[in-house]
C-alpha cells in the first residue's frame, strides 16, 4: 500500500514535472523573504552590546550551518527510503543533495572563521562545534568520492546510502563527543524547546533568514536533482519528449 | 527416472545504467537436464549465471531452484589463494578428508604438486586445481561460466565424462562454453 | 572452530599482512621521539595521542586487503553462494585479525608507555584501552574497506576516519581521568558498550555491503 503510493508519486516523470510547476514560486518568495530579512537586519537593527556590527554575519552563518546538519538528514531519510522501497527517485536525491550539502558546511565554516576574527580574535578553534562541522564537511566529501567511484550507478547508490545511514548514526555520537571533548563556542541561540536568548530585534531578521536560505537551497537541490533525474534516465522514451 | 523440475526462470530482465542486458527470459530445466547458455562476448551469460546463482538480483522477473543444498559455481576466478600451497587450499575448500580426493588428484595429475605454492603452478594447474571444486561437489546444482578454458585435450575429455556421469545421477547442469564439447544439452541463446 | 582455524592459516601465511601493520606501529612510536627535544620529561606530553594515533593508523593498515583479496581471486563469490552464515565468517576474520595484530600491538603499547612514564600502573592502565580500541577500530577500519572495496584503501581511510574520532577523544579522556584518579573504569565501560554493538553491527552491515558489491 504504502509501497505502491510512493512509486506512484515518486517516479522520475511526475517529479519533474511537479518541480517545473513549483519552482518559480518557491524560488522567488524565498529570494524576497530572504533579501528582506538581510536588508532589515544588516541596516534596521541595533548593534550588539558586546560583538559590535560583526555579529550581522549571523544572517549567513546561522542558516548555513542549520542546514549543513538538515541536508544531511534528509540525505539520511532519502537513503532510508532507497534502502527500504527501492524508490530510484530518493537514489537521485541523495547524490543531489551531497555536494550541496558540502557547499553550505563550507559557506558556515568560512563565515564562522570570518566571524571569529573580531569576536574571538582568531579565526579558527579547536572548539565542539566548529569541529564537528569541520569532521560533517569531511564526511560529504567522502560520500561525493564514494559515489563517484563507481562506473555502476546502482552500485554506488546502495554503497553510498548505506554509508549515509552509517554516518547520520554517527553524528550525534561525534556532536556529543565533541561537546564533551571542549566548548568555547556559544551556545545556540534558537532552540525549539526554551525560549530564544537573542534580542527579539535581531531575531525576526534572523529567521527570515533561515527560511529564505532554506528556500533558496531547495531551489540549489531541485535543480540539481532535475539534473540527476537527467543524467540518469537519458534513455528512458519520456526524456526525449521532454526534452 | 523422475524428472523433477529443478530451475525455473520466470522473465528475467537484467539492465547496467539503464542498458538492458538481456529482456524477458524464460526457461526451465528438470533434473537430469543440462543447459548450453550461448551468445557473443558482452550477452550478459556471466551475468545470466550469477543471477542463477543468487549473487545479483534481477531487475525484473524471478528464479526459482528446487534444492537446498549448496549450488556448485566454477566462474573465471578459481577462488584459490596463491600464496598457500596446494595442500592448503584444499584444506581451505575443506575437502581435506573427502573419500575420493585421492582418485581426483591423480586423475588431474596434481600428486607432484601438492606442497608447492600455488603461485607457482601453471594457468592450466591452477584451473585443474579449481575444478576440484567441480569433482568433490555434492550439490544438485552445477554452473559453470567457461569451464573448458585453459585445458588440455585430455582434461576437456575428463571433464565431459564427469558432466555426463553427473547428470546421470540426475543433477543439473547450466554452463557457458566457446570451446565444442560433448554434452547432450538444452540451448538458450542470448543476443 | 574450524573457520578460526582456516581464517588463521590464510592469515599466518601473509606476513606483510599482520607483521607489516605491527612493525608500522612500531616505527610511529620509534618515530616520535626523535621529533621532540631529547628530554625524557618532556616526551611524556604528547606520548598518548601519539600512541592512539599509531594504532588507528596501524588497524587502518591492518583492514587494507581484509576483503580485497577474496573479491580479486573469487572467494567471496564462493562464500555467498554457500548456504553458511556470511556475518559469522566475517566476524570470525575480524576476530582473527585482532588476534593476531590487535593484540600484540596492545602489548607493545605497554611496552612503550612503560619505557615512556616509568609509571607502572599508568602503562598496564593502557592495556585494556588499548585491546578495546585496537577492536573497534578493526571493525570500523573492516566497514570502511568493504565500503571502498577494490576502490582502494585511501578513499576507506577518508570515509572511516570520522567514526572512529569520537573514540579517540575516549581515549584521550580516559588517560587523564586514569592520571587523575577518578572514574576510569567508566571509561573502560563506555569502551565496552561500544565494542559489544559494534561487534553485532559491523559484520551484518558488512555482509550487506559486499553482497551489493558483487551484484
Amino acid at each position: 500500500m504504502i509501497k505502491k503510493f510512493i512509486h506512484q508519486f515518486a517516479s522520475p516523470k511526475t517529479y519533474l514535472y511537479q518541480v517545473n510547476r513549483f519552482y518559480p514560486y518557491i524560488f522567488y518568495s524565498s529570494l524576497v523573504i530572504y533579501i528582506i530579512s538581510l536588508i532589515w537586519g544588516l541596516f534596521f537593527t541595533p548593534e550588539d552590546f558586546v560583538q559590535g556590527n560583526s555579529y550581522r554575519i549571523i544572517y549567513l552563518h546561522v542558516p548555513a550551518s542549520f542546514l549543513s546538519q538538515s541536508l544531511y538528514l534528509a540525505m539520511a531519510v532519502a537513503s532510508v527510503t532507497y534502502l527500504v522501497w527501492r524508490v530510484k527517485l530518493a537514489a537521485y536525491l541523495i547524490i543531489a543533495i551531497a555536494p550541496i550539502g558540502a557547499m553550505t558546511t563550507f559557506i558556515a565554516l568560512i563565515s564562522g572563521s570570518i566571524w571569529g576574527i573580531p569576536t574571538w580574535g582568531t579565526w579558527w578553534q579547536w572548539d565542539a562545534r566548529i569541529t564537528s562541522t569541520l569532521i560533517l564537511f569531511i564526511m560529504y566529501l567522502g560520500l561525493i568520492s564514494l559515489h563517484n567511484s563507481f562506473s555502476n550507478f546502482e552500485k554506488a547508490d546502495k554503497l553510498t546510502s548505506w554509508l549515509v545511514i552509517i554516518g547520520a548514526v554517527n553524528i550525534p555520537i561525534i556532536k556529543k563527543s565533541v561537546d564533551w571533548w571542549s566548548t568555547l563556542h556559544q551556545s545556540a541561540s534558537i532552540t525549539l524547546t526554551e525560549k530564544p536568548t537573542i534580542d527579539v530585534l535581531m531575531l525576526y531578521p534572523l529567521i527570515g533568514s533561515i527560511i529564505g536560505f532554506l528556500g533558496l537551497i531547495t531551489c540549489l537541490v531541485l535543480t540539481s536533482s532535475k539534473y540527476q533525474i537527467l543524467i540518469r534516465e537519458k534513455t528512458k522514451s519520456w526524456i526525449r519528449d521532454y526534452v | 527416472m523422475d524428472n523433477i523440475t529443478s530451475v525455473i526462470a520466470e522473465n528475467i530482465s537484467y539492465k547496467v545504467n539503464d542498458n538492458k542486458l538481456f529482456h524477458n527470459l524464460s526457461f526451465s530445466l528438470n533434473t537430469g537436464e543440462s543447459l548450453h547458455i550461448k551468445g557473443p562476448n558482452g550477452s550478459g551469460k556471466s551475468t545470466l549465471l550469477r543471477i542463477i546463482l543468487g549473487i545479483t538480483n534481477p531487475t525484473k522477473g524471478s528464479i526459482s531452484i528446487n534444492s537446498t543444498k549448496d549450488k556448485c559455481y566454477l566462474g573465471h576466478k578459481n577462488a584459490l589463494k596463491n600464496y598457500l600451497s596446494l595442500d592448503d587450499n584444499i584444506l581451505l575448500m575443506e575437502f581435506d578428508n573427502h573419500p575420493c580426493l585421492k582418485k581426483y588428484i591423480e586423475i588431474l595429475d596434481l600428486k607432484r604438486y601438492l606442497d608447492v605454492n600455488v603461485a607457482n603452478l601453471s594457468y592450466g594447474q591452477q584451473k585443474k586445481l579449481g575444478l576440484l571444486r567441480l569433482f568433490l561437489n555434492s550439490s544438485d546444482l552445477i554452473i559453470l561460466d567457461e569451464p573448458f578454458v585453459g585445458l588440455d585435450k585430455e582434461t576437456q575429455i575428463i571433464l565431459t565424462d564427469f558432466l555426463t556421469d553427473q547428470l546421470k545421477e540426475n543433477k543439473t547442469l547450466i554452463y557457458t562454453s566457446h570451446i565444442e564439447c560433448d554434452i547432450d544439452s538444452k540451448t538458450l541463446l542470448l543476443k | 572452530m574450524n573457520e578460526l582455524k582456516l581464517e588463521y592459516l590464510k592469515l599466518k601465511k601473509k606476513t606483510r599482512s599482520w607483521l607489516g601493520p605491527i612493525l608500522v606501529f612500531w616505527l610511529i612510536m620509534l618515530a616520535f621521539p626523535l621529533t621532540v627535544e631529547f628530554m625524557q620529561d618532556k616526551l611524556e606530553i604528547g606520548f598518548f595521542s601519539v600512541l592512539w594515533i599509531a594504532i588507528l593508523i596501524s588497524m587502518m593498515l591492518a583492514t587494507e586487503d581484509i576483503f580485497i583479496e577474496d573479491y580479486n581471486d573469487g572467494s567471496l563469490e564462493q562464500t555467498i553462494i554457500k548456504n553458511t552464515s556470511f556475518q559469522f565468517l566475517i566476524s570470525i576474520r575480524i576476530i582473527v585479525y585482532w588476534l593476531m595484530i590487535g593484540v600484540p600491538i596492545s602489548i607493545l603499547s605497554f611496552i612503550f608507555s612503560l619505557g615512556t612514564s616509568e609509571d607502572l600502573l599508568l602503562s598496564i592502565s593502557v592495556i585494556p584501552l588499548s585491546i578495546i580500541s585496537s577492536y573497534i577500530f578493526l571493525n570500523l577500519f573492516a566497514l570502511g574497506s568493504a565500503l571502498s572495496l577494490n576502490k582502494g584503501s585511501l578513499l576507506g581511510a577518508l570515509i572511516t576516519m570520522p567514526l572512529a574520532l569520537p573514540v579517540l577523544i575516549v581515549l584521550g579522556k580516559s588517560i587523564i581521568a586514569f592520571q587523575l584518579g577518578i572514574n576510569y573504569l567508566e571509561f573502560i565501560l563506555l569502551l565496552l558498550g561500544c565494542l559489544s554493538i559494534i561487534i553485532i553491527a559491523v559484520p551484518i552491515i558488512v555482509s550487506f555491503i559486499i553482497k551489493a558489491h558483487l551484484e
